[in-house]
């Protein structure tokens, strides 16, 4: 059925707003071509916390197929009440940006080029250079002869970015080593 | 913070300095502006004129890094004008406490000061005791040796006129604010401070803080809902990963590191845990035993046991006295002395002073693993501009890292609050976590010194390691479990059980924590209380907007820190309109309480700063490495070769390192006279590595620009929007002009002063977009905390041609 | 009813959330921008932007003014564009009653490029953009496909401070009036944007033209008025600067 304009307007103007407007019936064909599908509808809800500043405003992650269809504020969330600025609100391009690093990568020395590598290979790399560093450069004991057990030539720094269990986890590996040099986002 | 983001709409009067709250916290002008339309005072202080300005009552322009002189005013004031809160001052404050009779303050310098080392001698920095073995009071206030007489004596010289012409900022505006803020000073009036970066990257960085401190104590401001010290953590999860110290000289929970002199653990705890004989303080310190073993018991497990001193002889000492932070840190590496390590989401080749050192240092390195989201300057040290890639010897490793939407776990806001983020998606490719990189790493580095020995292989391998990386089980290891059947009060707990609250942390390895502030955030009684959205609460908690059921907030889910100065000595609320908590019936009711306590009259009362040994909040602070009270100092690199206060120019502690790439301006130098101070947008995130790769972002804020005012940019012949370049000793910068009324030129000692400000975020890996400003910034650093000065330096601009790194 | 938004200018703090929410939930490609001395990014109202946050500083004495203005349609009552849509292209432009929006549908692609001139220059704010790729005429689309379904606008609903409300227009106007008395005794010169002709009101503390060009139609209220009923259909926006100039 076809339905123009004006008698589209005798329609839903006779008292029927809202969501009401979409379950007519008809075909108003011009608006609803417009609104046809609400591309968050039938997503899965789920609560993240904004990456940026302090406040922690929460955000609800739109999801279908494991796809991230949208982001907004979380509006029970006490602080940003569904709210976010500039930054919060980019979630959805920030997450989906094209610069993304997607693989493990190795720089060698006096190359221009960088090569995609394994985790697996990566890992083997570094634990064999930081193995290497400290069974030669740990620090046992000092030059009164106390035991200091430190390695000053390796450092870790960063970071803020890392949720409370990855710090744990940081911090337990670092000392683990014997690394001193440690620092981050804290101090600048 | 002390306080809370929605705490901030309880506030009568705001002050806003060090910060550029609305455009750095931008959801924190929801709540500021909330109490501004019920007739809160707003007042930004601020070298320039911001979006927080535009909607504040008023904005003060302030040369930077002269706020000590400007608060020093302020506490002047507030003495001479009796607008303090006298209660809360002699009953709450260390104000009455009698100080050591050798401690002096001469010409800039307080006593104890060795020339030779820039270093203090701190024992006659400390209070007199009774035979008792208590710190003397005289609560009239009257002995000339009390903080009280002390203060006032030290700040006589913080007079308008010399305020007033060190700062830049007129008479009028001076007492514009003393006036407006210490209105506070009252027990039904609230005044809270709001600070960021923009006061702890200074040389006095943590003393423009201690001083906001004392004129909240002296305001009677602490503890109360709308008031507090208010740090505006920066970063997504600077809290947390403060407390969890990614730090050199602390481990997790603000204990201190470990050094060469402690040996033992009984060395350690000897030298770490304060005691006190007034049975009234709570003394909270006296606890940091319980807290180090469970730390300990946390990290080697089953390994560690008393008769190995729980392996504390494993943790790394460091030496004493050696500073092993960033500016140390890259001046070692210059020097060759670093092999490798680990830059995990960080741009320290954006972000830290002196960028051009920070850059030729890393070329030193043999190795460098990077974990990163995108590209930044830092991934790509090794292809920047003006070096040849072949001749870069460093081997660079580069993990991609997943987004926060992308996993799961807690971060901890600036309030404390431990929040739980769910994961949505699937990283990017094959993007990992970083716990993910860090277990999977260590388990690597294990397996190689379990199968072939090595240096101090127990270190390694006798830590409690889990094979993969899962992030609840991380949850419950900072909470931290019983090691055997512990009864707590009368409920008994199996070995392997959460701990219920720090309170049953023990110092004999019977219970882990790896960071004791986070006990109680998972229990056995309710789960993972970082998962909670419950907006319950009592009308008493929602008038203030405690919010106590949402998520959990360290420590043992207290809202407001110190809150027991928020009631007078019987537990009465000073203001009962925004009580936080009040004694009832013989208990607290409202938030929790600073312990469970009875009120502070009562027989088994405390003190209510129960942090502090004797109890009492800190006007004269005796633990800060450059004095018990601020003191104004010049930046480093200053427009002016004397001050009005001493004859001591610059803080006499500030540290520093020394290279042919460590270049200073003399202060006055003529070929640099204007001042540069940095900062950030709300558009992007500190170096922009993470935000510059956003379109939408960086559409909005595209290119480096230094903002200067008409009457510079005319004696510079500059146009808005021309090319320009900002350079100094240390080096060059180009930037797009942008002339703005929002900067004004100041008069200092009768002379003008021109003031400009570049934001941090661009460079080089974004193309055309310009390359880092912190090529101008000073290795200098508070004595303290060796943060950076970045927010004072001294430069000259001139109008350029055509641009290479802006196009 | 009709829905209206009261944008209230007394608490922006160019966060800019509403831009960029609008740019998100639209999914509006980024442009390549440049830093010219001005913190307005993109300069203008463009084909990939339907929200722009303008703005504008000043000197009143010794006094920094700093105006943001959150730029969009407002969604006239008479919709000039509408008018001249329709003598265009069937349906190209929807003036919804319900609502009050005005929706620009993809059949703007049929009009050509000088009929689009027409449509921009009736357009007492200058709002409409035509992406020169595809010839669609776009603007802010009041988040139609969100408000029959009873959600707020995405910028509304990213805004912290409370500069953004949406809701019915009896409410909105209200609340304005409100506003309005709040902020009158600081602000003496605060008004109300063309309330009686618009469902996008904007609440301004400083003179119209301290925030934007076209903030408000024109400054007399009753040549406005006639206006708007009496050029309806012939190029509004040049005729109305043409009077103002004289």
């Amino acid at each position: 059925m076809e339905v123009n304009r004006r008698e589209f307007l005798k329609v839903s103007g006779s008292g029927v707003i809202g969501l009401s407007l979409l379950q007519l019936g008809v075909d108003v064909r011009p608006v609803r071509a417009y609104a046809k599908a609400l591309k968050i509808e039938g997503t899965k809800e789920i609560v993240s916390v904004c990456p940026f500043c302090s406040v922690s405003c929460h955000i609800i992650a739109h999801v279908r197929g494991g796809k991230l269809i949208s982001t907004e504020g979380d509006p029970d969330y006490p602080i940003n009440q569904g709210a976010l600025c500039a930054k919060g609100a980019s979630m959805l391009s920030m997450t989906r940006n094209e610069n993304r690093l997607k693989k493990p990568m190795y720089r060698a020395p006096g190359s221009a080029k960088w090569e995609e590598k394994t985790w697996e290979w990566t890992f083997e790399q570094i634990a064999s250079r930081v193995k290497k560093v400290r069974d030669k450069d740990l620090i046992q004991k000092d030059a009164s002869g106390r035991t200091v057990n430190r390695l000053e030539s390796l450092f870790f720094i960063g970071t803020s970015h890392a949720d409370n269990e990855e710090c744990a986890a940081a911090h337990q590996m670092v000392r683990g080593l014997g690394i001193v040099h440690v620092d981050h986002q804290a101090r600048t | 913070m002390t306080n809370h983001w929605v705490d901030l709409k309880n506030a009568d009067a705001f002050l806003i300095m060090g910060s550029n709250a609305a455009e750095h916290h931008p959801i924190s002008f929801k709540w500021v502006l909330q109490a501004k339309e019920k007739g809160a005072v707003v007042i930004h202080v601020d070298p320039k004129f911001s979006r927080t300005s535009a909607r504040s009552s008023f904005h003060v322009p302030l040369r930077s890094g002269t706020d000590i002189a400007f608060l020093g005013g302020m506490i002047k004031y507030i003495i001479e004008k009796e607008k303090y809160f006298k209660d809360y001052v002699v009953e709450y404050t260390n104000a009455a406490f009698l100080v050591n009779k050798d401690f002096d303050f001469k010409d800039g310098l307080f006593s104890g000061y060795d020339p030779q080392t820039r270093k203090y001698d701190a024992k006659t920095w400390s209070f007199e005791m009774d035979e008792a073995g208590l710190p003397k009071k005289d609560k009239s206030l009257q002995d000339p040796r009390c903080v009280f007489q002390l203060l006032k004596k030290h700040y006589e010289r913080y007079n308008l006129d010399n305020v007033s012409a060190i700062t830049g900022v007129s008479q009028e505006d001076l007492l514009k604010v003393y006036e407006s803020y210490s209105a506070t000073g009252v027990p039904i009036k609230a005044g809270t401070v709001m600070y960021a970066l923009g006061w702890t990257q200074h040389t006095v960085g943590v003393q423009n803080i201690r001083a906001a401190c004392m004129v909240q104590l002296l305001l009677g401001n602490m503890g109360i809902a709308g008031g507090g010290v208010n740090a505006l953590r920066g970063e997504p999860n600077v809290q947390g990963s403060t407390d969890h110290a990614l730090l050199y000289a602390n481990i997790p929970g603000y204990l201190g590191a470990p050094i060469d002199e402690w040996q033992t653990l009984a060395d350690y705890n000897k030298a770490n845990t304060p005691a006190t004989k007034d049975p009234k303080s709570a003394n909270w310190w006296q606890n940091k035993p319980k807290y180090l073993a469970s730390l300990l018991k946390g990290w080697y497990g089953e390994k560690a046991t008393a008769d190995n001193d729980l392996c504390y002889g494993l943790v790394p000492k460091c030496a004493k006295g050696v500073d092993y932070s960033y500016m140390f840190l890259f001046d070692r590496m210059y020097q060759g002395k670093i092999r490798g390590g680990f830059i995990f989401g960080l741009n320290p080749m954006n972000t830290l002073a002196n960028t051009h050192k920070a850059r030729a240092a890393m070329d030193k390195l043999d190795w460098v693993v990077v974990s990163e989201l995108h590209h930044s300057e830092t991934t790509d040290n090794w292809r920047r501009p003006g070096v040849n890639p072949k001749n870069m010897k460093t081997e660079y490793f580069l993990l991609p890292s997943a987004h926060r939407i992308e996993k799961e776990g807690t971060v901890t806001n600036s309030s404390r609050l431990v929040l739980w983020h769910h994961k949505a998606i699937e990283p990017a490719g094959q993007a990992k976590t970083f716990g993910f990189m860090l277990v999977g790493l260590m388990n690597a580095i294990r397996d190689k010194y379990i199968k072939n020995g090595g240096t101090l292989p127990e270190a390694i391998t006798w830590q409690d390691w889990p094979k993969t990386y899962v992030a609840e089980d991380w949850t419950k290891r900072l909470n931290g479990i019983f090691t055997k059947d512990t009864k707590v009060g009368d409920k008994e707990y199996k070995k392997g059980q959460l701990v219920p609250t720090f309170g049953a942390l023990a110092a004999d390895g019977s219970t882990t924590s790896l960071c004791w502030v986070y006990t109680g955030c998972f229990t056995e009684e309710d789960g993972n209380k970082t998962k909670r959205r419950d907006p319950k609460q009592t009308p008493m908690q929602e008038k203030i907007g405690l919010n106590p059921n949402w998520a959990w907030c360290w420590p043992v889910n207290r809202r407001i820190i110190y809150n027991r100065a928020s009631v007078d000595p019987t537990g009465k609320p000073w203001n009962p309109d925004k009580a936080v908590i009040a004694w009832e019936d013989g208990k607290w009711v409202g938030d929790v309480p600073d312990g469970p306590w009875p009120p502070m009259a009562s027989e088994n009362g405390k003190y209510p700063f129960i942090m502090q040994t004797h109890g009492f909040g800190a006007l004269f602070g005796p633990g800060r490495l450059d004095g018990p009270f601020p003191e104004h100092y010049e930046p480093v690199e200053t427009p002016v070769t004397s001050h009005p206060f001493s004859p001591q120019l610059s803080s006499p502690a500030y540290k520093f390192v020394s290279s042919e790439m460590d270049k200073l301006t003399k202060p006055g130098d003529p070929a640099y006279p204007i001042v540069l101070t940095t900062y950030n947008l709300t558009e992007h995130w500190c170096g922009g590595g993470e935000t510059r790769n956003v379109p939408n972002l960086l559409e909005t804020e595209p290119q480096l620009y230094v903002e200067m005012s008409p009457e510079l940019a005319n004696e510079k012949g500059i146009k808005n929007g021309d090319p320009v370049i900002v350079e100094n000793v240390r080096g060059k910068v180009e930037a797009i002009a942008m002339v703005t009324v929002r900067i004004r030129p100041f008069k200092v000692q009768g002379k003008t002063v021109h003031l400009v400000g570049m934001p941090f975020a661009f460079g080089w890996s974004t193309p055309k977009c310009g390359d880092s400003t912190n090529r101008l910034t000073p290795s200098v650093a508070d004595p303290n905390t060796t943060i950076f000065e970045l927010k004072a330096c001294l430069v000259n601009v001139k109008k350029a041609g055509k641009l290479t790194e802006i196009a | 009813m009709p829905k209206a938004f009261l944008i209230d200018t007394s608490r922006c703090t160019a966060c800019r959330g509403c831009q960029i929410a609008c740019k998100e939930w639209n999914e509006l490609p980024a442009n390549a921008t440049k830093q010219r001395g001005s913190h307005q990014n993109p300069p203008d109202l463009n084909p990939h932007n339907f929200k722009l946050v303008r703005f504008n500083e000043h000197l009143e004495g010794a006094t920094v003014r700093w105006n943001f203005f959150p730029d969009q349609c407002r969604h006239c009552l008479e919709p000039p564009c509408y008018h001249e849509g329709a003598k265009l292209v069937d349906d190209a432009i929807i003036h919804d009653q319900e609502t009050g929006a005005v929706v620009y549908t993809d059949k703007t692609k049929k009009i050509s490029a000088d009929g689009f001139e027409i449509i921009r220059d009736s357009c007492p704010y200058d709002i409409p953009r035509r992406n020169p790729k595809t010839g669609q005429i776009v603007k802010c689309t009041m988040c139609y496909e969100r408000v029959v379904r009873g959600m707020l606008p995405a910028c509304v609903k990213a805004c912290p401070t409370g500069t953004m409300n949406f809701g019915d227009r009896e409410k909105m106007l209200d609340l304005a009036q409100q506003r309005l008395a709040a902020v009158r005794k600081e602000y003496p010169k605060a008004l109300l944007a063309d309330a009686d002709d618009v469902n996008v009101i904007y609440l301004l503390i400083d003179e119209p033209q301290n925030y934007h060009k076209h903030s408000v139609a024109q400054k007399d209220q009753d040549i406005d008025r006639k206006l708007f009923l009496a050029r309806l259909g012939r190029p509004l926006r040049r005729g109305v600067e043409a009077l103002l100039n004289l």
